[in-house]
């Protein structure tokens, strides 16, 4: 979205302080939601600890940088502790903090912070996991991720892949999530009855954790001996569990979910295996955090609105298509990133590799 | 205090032993043979060999972390340090390693120096200066959490091959992480029952005044239980590492619950006394074999844990019938003995 103005020069003074300019050439890249007043902005993590989460604070970074009219940033991780995420909230809004973009895990028992920091002049955007309450009442507005798009996605490749139907097996966190419930709505709006989910309804349990996940795979695999495909929201955690289908000597099917190094490593190393092992990701969402803060710098500097109102993750590897990418692996770096972010891998390895 | 049960428990070596041990053994492995009869009935796919091989490997884990947690239960304690000393050897095992097996060795030597560390401190602080093991061990897990974060950041890293062979390879058709359970059972089951030392740490555990009159050096005992346990807790986590290809950063947290579990499951006396290693291991097994039976017959996950939730209050009431048994056929009810059945009811 951004004009590049001037890039040219900024090469050619690149060539002559190359590590100081990189400010400056961000700064001649204002991008349209950046306003001309000057603001503070923070990005409050309710939870840091994990590669995800890492990134993404990083992606929040970049995208704050790349307005010059902010002044200064902050960033503050509740380490999954709510009272601290509470007092964070807080504290940022006493320090007189202009824009505060907020990962409201612990849900609505943020949003009394969240109004407060509101009421007392604050742009508040809280992001992905919602908050309860209304936009122009508690805060300015939430930058919701289409959870029911990624099913969508799901959907049209499964329906592609198998047009006389399938038996799917769909994977998700803790029991109830809200994301996975709309994933599930999202390939149900796709899919008609010929599409079977062998598990309990909404979806197999796995808190997202790779032990239970290979523990539930394992139980599944042995009683169902026809899945076609297996749907998971945080592909990495099927890594660790994806061999036990060696031990039934059967290959593993067709995988639809969201992207990881280490699953794309995986499946490089795998498919010639496994003849029915394809896989199909989109992006696992990193990149959420940028439209929260662009929308945040906009309200706060005076910038134009973003145009889009709610994030969604585009399909980014397709083993049988190859569209938009054919699978994705780097070697070299660790498992634990996301090559499908808007942060240099390198960077994330960085990052991730302490 | 004075627990005449486990005295009397603790008594009988090889032959009359194997009398008293036949009752909390003969309840799990009948439950066990139960269970897998009912698996066969109403879930056959819970016991095919492909969904063994997929979740022994657990049931071992379990195994291990339920033996370090029986022995400090046999000294009348209670080890909640289990998730955080599994955590750490888990985030050792694949970070300071990071990938390269010529790393492997020293990340498990740090791994287990971090672990006799650990336990020495929890240790220290029950034994010696006498905390409550509660308080002790939950202020350590914490600890032990800040040093998870210090090593990983909270970032999952992938484990090295050389591991994965080890922990989580086959042999004969066997995953080794059984060979590992099975061994150290084996170890476990000798030291304890048929050493000196070994005879000492259960009177410690079942009489620690006595013990005392007697000239043991009960602190050193005490203390050692916590020490082995968090070796234990180390050993497992490591296996989990090689397990699970890219364990998370938090991978003890679901194993505590689960420790305490096959603890009294397996008949052991949450008041310290006698250890019953096989039945622990038993128990883990059939722990294992009843949420895989969970899965299998595909209740929704809210049952699942209601019905583990059930086989632990199942244990709890099978230990208090136990008890009863015995109670009846002494036909006397000494005051030691009414204040112990209070005490566990």
């Amino acid at each position: 979205m951004g004009t590049r103005l001037l890039s040219g020069s900024v090469a050619a003074l690149a060539l002559g302080a190359a590590c100081t300019l990189g400010s400056v050439a961000s700064a001649q890249d204002t991008p349209s939601w950046c306003g001309p007043n000057e603001a503070t902005l923070a990005l409050l993590d309710g939870f840091g600890g994990n590669s995800w989460r890492i990134v993404t604070a990083e992606a929040g970074r970049q995208e704050a940088e790349r307005c010059p009219s902010i002044t200064e940033y902050f960033y503050a991780d509740g380490q999954g502790d709510t009272q601290r995420a509470i007092s964070d909230i807080n504290s940022m809004a006493a320090r007189g903090v202009d824009a505060l973009v907020v990962f409201g895990d612990a849900g609505p028992a943020v949003l009394p912070a969240l109004t407060n920091a509101y009421r007392s002049g604050a742009v508040v955007v809280p992001y992905r996991v919602l908050v309860g309450g209304e936009a122009g009442t508690n805060y300015t507005r939430f930058v919701g991720a289409s959870f029911v798009d990624d099913g969508i996605s799901w959907g049209n490749f499964i329906k592609e892949e198998f047009p006389d139907g399938a038996n799917i097996l769909f994977l998700s966190g803790p029991a109830g999530n809200s994301q996975g419930l709309e994933e599930l709505e999202g390939m149900r709006q796709v899919l008609d009855d010929s599409y079977v989910f062998l598990n309990p309804d909404p979806f197999a349990v796995t808190n997202w954790d790779p032990s239970l996940t290979q523990q539930v795979l394992s139980a599944a695999i042995a009683q169902h001996d026809d899945i076609d495909v297996i749907v998971s929201d945080f592909g990495p955690s099927l890594v660790g569990a994806l061999p036990v289908f060696e031990n039934f000597d059967r290959s593993i099917p067709t995988l639809v979910t969201s992207d990881g190094n280490s699953l794309g490593c995986f499946w490089t190393e795998n498919h010639e295996n496994n003849p029915e092992f394809d896989l199909f990701t989109i992006e696992t969402g990193t990149d959420n955090v940028r439209l929260a803060v662009q929308w945040a710098i906009a309200e706060a500097t005076g910038g134009e609105a973003p145009d889009a109102e709610v994030f969604i993750s585009s399909p980014f590897e397709n083993s049988v298509t190859s569209d938009p990418n054919s699978v994705q692996c780097r070697e070299d770096l660790p498992g634990a990133i996301y090559l499908s972010s808007g942060v240099p891998a390198d960077r994330q390895a960085e990052l991730v590799g302490n | 205090m004075a627990d005449s049960t486990n005295i009397e428990t603790a008594r009988p070596m090889p032959m009359t032993g194997g009398f008293s041990l036949a009752k909390g053994f003969v309840t799990i492995v009948v439950s066990t043979i139960a269970l897998i009869v009912l698996c066969y009935v109403f879930a056959p796919s819970a016991v095919t060999a492909g969904s063994l091989m997929g979740s022994l490997p657990f049931a071992a884990v379990l195994a291990i972390v339920g033996l370090g947690q029986m022995l400090v239960v046999q000294q009348g304690g209670f080890d909640l340090s289990v998730p955080g000393g599994v955590s750490l050897a888990v985030v050792i095992a694949t970070h300071t390693a990071n990938g390269n097996d010529a790393m492997l060795l020293d990340a498990v030597l740090f791994a287990f120096f971090c672990a006799l560390v650990a336990g020495v401190l929890n240790g220290l602080m029950v034994a010696v200066f006498k905390l409550n093991a509660i308080v002790a061990t939950i202020g350590m897990n914490a600890l032990l959490f800040g040093a998870v974060f210090a090593v990983s950041g909270g970032v999952p890293r992938i484990t090295t091959d050389l591991l994965a062979e080890i922990a989580g390879g086959r042999s004969f058709g066997v995953p080794h992480s059984v060979f590992f359970a099975l061994g150290i059972l084996a170890l476990v089951s000798f030291v304890l029952k048929k050493t000196v030392a070994g005879r000492r740490f259960e009177a410690i555990g079942a009489n620690p005044d006595m013990a005392r009159a007697v000239g043991l050096r009960v602190e050193l005992y005490e203390g050692a239980a916590y020490v082995i346990a968090q070796l234990l807790y180390c050993t497992a986590g490591i296996l989990i590492a090689g397990i699970t290809r890219e364990p998370t950063a938090f991978q003890g947290n679901s194993l505590l619950l689960p420790s305490v579990a096959v603890v009294v499951l397996a008949g052991v006396s949450l008041l310290g006394g006698r250890g019953f290693p096989i039945s622990v291991v038993i128990a883990a097994f059939f722990l294992n074999q009843l949420s895989q039976f969970a899965l299998s017959i595909g209740v929704p996950y809210s049952a699942q844990t209601i019905v583990q939730a059930l086989a632990l209050v199942f244990g709890i009431g099978v230990y208090s019938i136990n008890w009863t048994g015995r109670f009846r056929k002494t036909n006397q009810s000494s005051m030691e003995e009414e204040n112990h059945g209070n005490q566990t009811a």
